[in-house]
């Protein structure tokens, strides 16, 4: 009878610490939630680099388990594996790790070549201010609508930094909102591209790009660097590795750097950085009615952006000689989820005109908006930090 | 204007931009001497359960720093008058944290017991010097006739002077020992924002002027550049005469490709019967360089 009691109590006592005996609702919604950015990236490949980490990281985050027993296994539980490594996120060290090797990938040709591109980068961050605005009149605090603003800068690791410096209660929720968003950007911003252009301003023929010296790609990073953090020093983390990387990859004798900032680099970065972020989506954590409010925002930023890129080319052209004109395909383009808002600009000005080719064109200010969301993060971390 | 003067001119504006900016007032001292109390008549204890002078050190720095082997004195002509001891942690002072002595001249009973008293009934000059004994970290001069239980210090720690050089050391209305003199409930960029800027009007209109400033700034400076580097590419093909090819250059990309191809094809023996003709044919449909690429793309989700 007494071995039949242990038995029992042992079974119970496993019970107890198992994910069955510990799951809630919130622990199966946000397990549907990472099958199905899986199914996504797998499916419809949306930005599988970025979904596939980030959704199984959600499954690894929501296995129920006793919290209480302290077994340092929750990526919120101190000195646990996992949370050793969101220290990076929390701490802000991926976000300019990854940054670094954009540069080191990012050909600023487009972006030298045809520089007043540049500007549709800066207009297009009118997203992260119209996000700011919003999420003031829905009660969040200054640092917080800061942190829930930058999801329409469309920059994932930007989006990082700036929570962890302003409100890092809500990092799990901007991340996966900014996330999430980059990921749907062929989703979100085809309705409005087409329902702000007109048939004649779609067909539009921009100048072939003239060549761009090696001089001249050298110089980009270093005034782009001390240009930009001279009037926002705020933003050195991200600018700085973001003009380094581009150094490594211009300067042609760094060739080794350039391709492991570019490649393994990033790729462990992303891996890391992808997992931590889905897993910081615990249920008991991160469910709560605040998440789906910033939800909500992020997307409404995204659209805002992507108006404010296509309508600011719209007002350039009409200062531009008719043989210079910009296509406003491009616009939505400023916002820094490269390269995927200028494939949508090439995808979509082809099916107007099979000939028309706005990629290269559209580079310049989808790179720029890379530029310019660091910039717009440097002043709210100056304002609000 | 040439261009050799036009290049002259923007180096000195972007000279003269930064050299307005120096602000020469501005001054960090690593260390501050950031609060004293002279007079201890029912304040702060310490932890032999008495009360003495005391004098607080401010990290002002965002790194770690260490005290030992700096030297404490109240004596101008002795400034390696007590050796902040070796080989005590807590001598290790995180950045922006602050670290307690007590003038009560009882060295023996620890790192942190100097070996001198202050006078409350006189000026007090305090001095931290460098492990040489000669370099000055820090001083302060405490006027006489602090009342008891009051101290002398600055009111935001290690700011000892604002942008005009005033010196703002006073006695302070709060004692706050080992901690901030400044205690800031909240931050008051935010109390600031949300008294003054509730729905964020200002704030955006700012970071729009000046996200656009700093872009504009790169375009000026590249349509520069770009303008300097289309002038020594055709500066260089005049000097080596190759200015007539240099031309074509101008007139069309697809031209040069089309005519490259065909060199490239003639190379490789597969140009047509004419040995000395190279024919280029028109194709039907524009062709251009960048078609390839649109086989790389992932198609539009649907």
């Amino acid at each position: 009878m007494n071995i039949l009691l242990s038995l029992s109590d042992n079974l119970t006592t496993f019970w107890e610490y198992s994910g069955f005996a510990n799951s809630t609702i919130g622990h199966i919604t946000m397990i549907v939630i990472g099958l199905f950015f899986i199914f996504l990236a797998v499916k419809y490949e949306y930005e599988p680099l970025l979904l596939i980490p980030i959704g199984f990281g959600i499954l690894i985050g929501n296995i129920p388990f006793n919290e209480a027993a302290n077994l340092q296994i929750g990526i919120y539980e101190e000195g646990s594996v996992l949370n050793i490594l969101y220290q990076g996120v929390v701490q802000g060290w991926y976000p300019p790790l990854i940054f670094l090797g954009i540069g080191a990938m990012t050909d600023f040709t487009a972006l030298i070549s045809n520089p007043k591109l540049i500007l549709i980068g800066a207009a297009a961050q009118f997203g992260i201010f119209g996000a700011y605005f919003i999420a003031l009149q829905m009660g969040f605090e200054p640092n917080q609508a800061g942190a829930i603003g930058i999801i329409g800068g469309a920059d994932g690791p930007t989006a990082i930094f700036i929570t962890s410096k302003l409100a890092p209660n809500l990092l799990g929720a901007v991340a996966i909102s900014a996330y999430s968003y980059m990921a749907l950007v062929p989703v979100i911003q085809p309705p409005f591209m087409r329902l702000l252009t007109n048939d004649k301003e779609r067909v539009i023929r921009m100048k072939t790009p003239r060549a761009v010296s090696q001089t001249e790609k050298i110089i980009f990073p270093i005034v782009g660097l001390l240009l930009t953090t001279f009037l926002v020093p705020s933003g050195l983390p991200l600018l700085g590795m973001l003009f380094f990387g581009n150094m490594l990859k211009e300067s042609g004798v760094t060739r080794r750097l350039a391709e492991t900032a570019r490649g393994p680099l990033i790729d462990i970065v992303t891996i890391l950085l992808g997992v931590t972020v889905g897993a910081s989506t615990q249920a008991t954590t991160f469910l709560k009615f605040q998440s789906l409010q910033i939800f909500g925002i992020g997307a409404i930023s995204f659209v805002i952006a992507t108006c404010a890129g296509i309508l600011f080319v719209k007002f350039l052209n009409l200062f531009l000689k008719r043989d210079n004109k910009i296509n406003p395909l491009i616009g939505n383009s400023g916002v820094s989820a490269v390269p995927d808002s200028a494939r949508i600009s090439q995808q979509i000005g082809v099916g107007y005109d099979p000939n028309n080719y706005l990629l290269m064109h559209a580079m310049g200010p989808n790179v720029a908006g890379v530029i310019g969301s660091a910039v717009a993060a440097g002043i709210l971390l100056g304002f609000l930090y | 204007m040439n261009m050799t003067e036009k290049i002259k001119l923007s180096i000195l504006v972007i000279s003269l931009l930064l050299l307005a900016g120096c602000n020469k007032n501005i001054e960090h001292p690593d260390w501050v001497i950031n609060e004293v109390m002279v007079n201890n008549k029912t304040n702060f204890i310490d932890d032999f359960g008495e009360r003495h002078a005391w004098i607080e050190i401010y990290n002002n720095t965002a790194r770690t720093q260490n005290l030992t082997g700096a030297f404490l004195t109240n004596d101008p002509n002795n400034p390696k008058k007590y050796p902040i001891p070796q080989g005590d942690v807590k001598t290790i002072v995180k950045p922006h944290q602050h670290v307690v002595f007590w003038a009560d001249n009882m060295p023996s009973k620890g790192t942190f017991h100097l070996n001198f008293k202050l006078d409350p009934d006189k000026e007090n000059y305090i001095a931290l010097y460098e492990l040489d004994g000669k370099t000055l970290l820090d001083k302060i001069t405490i006027p006489a006739g602090i009342p008891a239980d009051k101290t002398y210090g600055y009111e935001a720690d290690g700011i000892e002077s604002d942008q005009a050089g005033n010196y703002l050391g006073k006695v302070l209305d709060r004692v706050t020992p080992g901690s901030n003199n400044m205690v800031i409930g909240e931050n008051p960029k935010i109390v600031s924002l949300k008294k003054n800027d509730p729905w964020g009007v200002m704030i955006t209109i700012t970071s729009m002027l000046v996200v656009f400033l700093g872009l504009i700034v790169l375009y000026f400076v590249f349509k520069f550049t770009g303008r300097i580097a289309k002038r020594l590419t055709r500066l260089n093909a005049i000097r080596s005469g190759k200015l007539s090819a240099y031309k074509t250059h101008e007139i069309s990309g697809e031209v040069l490709a089309a005519i490259s191809a065909a060199i490239y094809e003639m190379d490789q023996d597969v140009h047509d019967k004419e040995s000395t003709i190279l024919t280029i044919d028109e194709v039907k449909r524009t062709y251009s360089p960048w078609s390839s690429k649109i086989y790389n793309m992932r198609q539009l989700p649907k």
